[in-house]
């Protein structure tokens, strides 16, 4: 219980710094800062006016800033200054879709990295072991543009087998429900599911696997590592010594245990892996936040930067903290929660 | 009186002495500190052995393939770009620009780092506990995206993407070195030097700093490779280095409009990214492995 106030206190904390530098951003960027809180051009005198007493901008800063935190929490977080929409509405379409695209990532590192991290930290120090830590190490070293270009040359345009951009064939009109294109297909009726899927599926492959490339390495590296620590245990040679077969030992002892440490690392993964997702997006075409963000920043558009960094960072947060906090829970023993080098 | 000795010698290795005796043990560590050792050689003396000026064009050797190629030419060992820059010389002029910022800017992080970090694990209370905790929360906002806000706010160049990535990785270093410094000042020997009437900056220098360098250069050299990544990934972002600068992302990003007619202009300053992050990763794992076993031995 009191662990959950502390995190609470944290990640409240934490969105409140963050939504102080978002604000703070309005008076950095340059430009009116009435126009980079808004995203509204006044027009004439009496509409600027009454826009800065709206937003509270003759007030202290800190009248405005509470004004502007209101404004967060309701909904209201401003307007592009490219597309004049609301900007909620445009994250709301491109923040899943990051989201999506890192998803499978993880999960596809997950997949493969726990279990042939397990397997090579059992074979520890022997040619598989070194092997595949070899192997592990040179694709946790592919910078991950260079991979998707690489990627890209060879399976889009040398081999034709998977396309180049986008998230599904333009052919299929897939309305924009869970943000998620996978379930939005199963949940569209006017078209077919079976076909539309398979095609999400050939959109999907190229930037999920550059992503997850570098993923799995590390989770490998961090897997075959904490095994390895596990083996070490006096535990390990008193389960061996009572005579326990290997399979039980290594589903009863060594696996639960071996598995503790990966979750806060996990933590300072995710970062990692939604940056790499936001350069992939842009190589891919994929209309996911980091895009978006970049497209904002070619046509300077302020207000949807200073949104976007707000979103982006509190995903981002949220994610690594309730990591922790499922790691804290979970594991009472670790005292602080510590985060580890891959 | 028989005199005890631990080691056969009569000079004992000093820990320093041991680690890299464990180091050199490992063949594809050492593999990789020559290579490390050549990109350093490379971003000092590189435009001393560039056969050209990286920036000078040549119109009458457009797109020349590489030298390995049935029509290359020896003149231009990595052939060509699509405005006639040699490219041997560029990827040479690129590794100073890239590698030499990176490793600048990881000692700009790491003093930073550590002086914080020193100071919050000094000091102890309600304060330094939310500090701290707050730190550690912003530690999770991605680089892209304080390389992004900067940009916004500065403007995009080399500096200032250097900017945004020093300050990306500040709280690694000050989250290290605080646990560090944590740890550490429970021990007796800085209870000894505290008994002795050593004032906390005596302490630091004397008793931890000494401690605390082979924990900096194993997370120095997991720093230099995601600054290494990220300066080019800036680069080819056109958010960091702009074009006419020879760095290894903004060359990569050149050599994408000629990418299916002159594949070398990509494979090539990728290639040299790749190796050079993976050196230093080499010999961070290296590093890392060879402390282990010094401290089990």
């Amino acid at each position: 219980m009191q662990i959950l106030i502390r995190y609470s206190t944290l990640f409240v904390l934490t969105l409140l710094v963050l939504a102080a530098l978002s604000f703070a951003l309005a008076y950095l960027f340059p430009g009116d800062v009435l126009v980079n809180l808004t995203g509204i051009t006044p027009h004439n005198e009496i509409q600027r006016e009454a826009l800065i007493r709206q937003y509270q901008l003759d007030e202290p800063y800190l009248f405005q800033f509470l004004y502007y935190v209101q404004q967060l929490l309701q909904g209201n977080w401003g307007y592009s200054f490219i597309s004049g929409l609301p900007l909620r509405d445009e994250i709301a379409v491109a923040m899943p879709a990051t989201i999506e695209l890192s998803t499978y990532a993880l999960l596809t590192a997950l997949f493969l990295g726990v279990p042939i991290g397990c397997y090579a930290g059992l074979k520890s120090y022997t040619k598989t072991d070194y092997t595949i830590n070899s192997l592990s190490m040179v694709s946790y070293s592919f910078p991950v543009f260079w991979i998707a270009l690489v990627f890209i040359l060879i399976f889009s345009l040398e081999l034709g087998i998977a396309p180049l951009s986008g998230r599904v064939s333009l052919l299929f009109d897939v309305p924009n429900v869970s943000g998620f294109v996978l379930i939005d297909i199963l949940l569209a009726d006017n078209i077919d599911s079976g076909l539309a899927f398979v095609d999400a599926l050939h959109h999907l492959i190229l930037p999920t696997a550059s992503i997850a490339l570098i993923s799995t390495a590390s989770m490998i590296r961090i897997t075959r590592r904490s095994v390895i620590d596990v083996l070490k245990s006096p535990y390990i040679a008193a389960a061996e010594s009572r005579g326990l077969s290997k399979r039980k030992i290594f589903f009863q002892h060594i696996l639960r245990n071996a598995l503790l440490p990966i979750l806060p690392l996990m933590a300072i993964q995710i970062t990692t892996l939604i940056t790499n997702a936001m350069i992939v997006e842009t190589l891919f075409s994929w209309p996911g936040i980091g895009n978006w963000l970049i497209q904002a920043i070619y046509q300077r558009d302020y207000p949807a930067l200073r949104v976007g960094m707000l979103a982006v960072a509190t995903v981002v947060i949220s994610f690594t903290i309730l990591i922790d906090l499922f790691n804290r829970l979970i594991d009472p023993s670790r005292e602080k929660y510590e985060r580890g080098a891959i | 009186m028989a005199q005890f000795n631990l080691y056969q010698e009569e000079s004992q290795p000093t820990p320093w002495q041991r680690t890299w005796q464990e180091f050199r043990a490992s063949h594809i560590a050492f593999t990789g500190f020559i290579v490390l050792g050549l990109f350093f050689f490379i971003s000092v003396f590189g435009p001393l052995v560039a056969p050209y000026d990286p920036l000078q064009q040549n119109i009458d050797a457009l797109l020349v393939p590489p030298s390995w190629e049935a029509n290359g030419t020896i003149s231009h060992l990595f052939g060509t770009d699509a405005l006639g820059r040699d490219v041997f010389s560029r990827i040479l002029a690129g590794c100073q620009v890239t590698f030499g910022s990176a490793i600048l800017l990881v000692l700009i992080a790491m003093l930073i780092g550590v002086s914080i970090g020193t100071v919050a694990g000094m000091t102890s209370g309600v304060r330094s506990s939310v500090i701290n905790h707050t730190l550690d929360a912003l530690m999770a906002i991605p680089t892209l995206l304080i390389a992004i806000i900067i940009v916004a706010i500065l403007g995009t160049g080399l500096v200032n993407s250097m900017w945004a990535i020093t300050l990306a990785l500040i709280p690694q270093f000050i989250h290290h070195t605080r646990s560090f410094v944590r740890t550490e000042m429970k021990k007796e020997y800085v209870l000894a030097s505290k008994l002795d009437g050593a004032n906390p900056q005596q302490l630091f220098f004397h008793s931890i700093l000494p401690n605390m360098i082979e924990m900096l250069v194993v997370q120095g050299s997991l720093a230099l490779s995601i600054a290494v990544i990220d300066i080019s990934a800036l680069g080819f972002l056109n958010l960091g280095a702009q074009p006419p600068l020879p760095e290894l992302g903004v060359i990569l990003a050149d050599g994408l409009d000629v990418a299916y007619i002159a594949p070398w202009n990509v494979a090539l300053p990728g290639l040299t990214i790749f190796l050079m992050v993976l050196a230093i990763n080499v010999v961070g794992d290296g590093l890392r492995s060879a402390l282990r076993k010094r401290l089990t031995h």
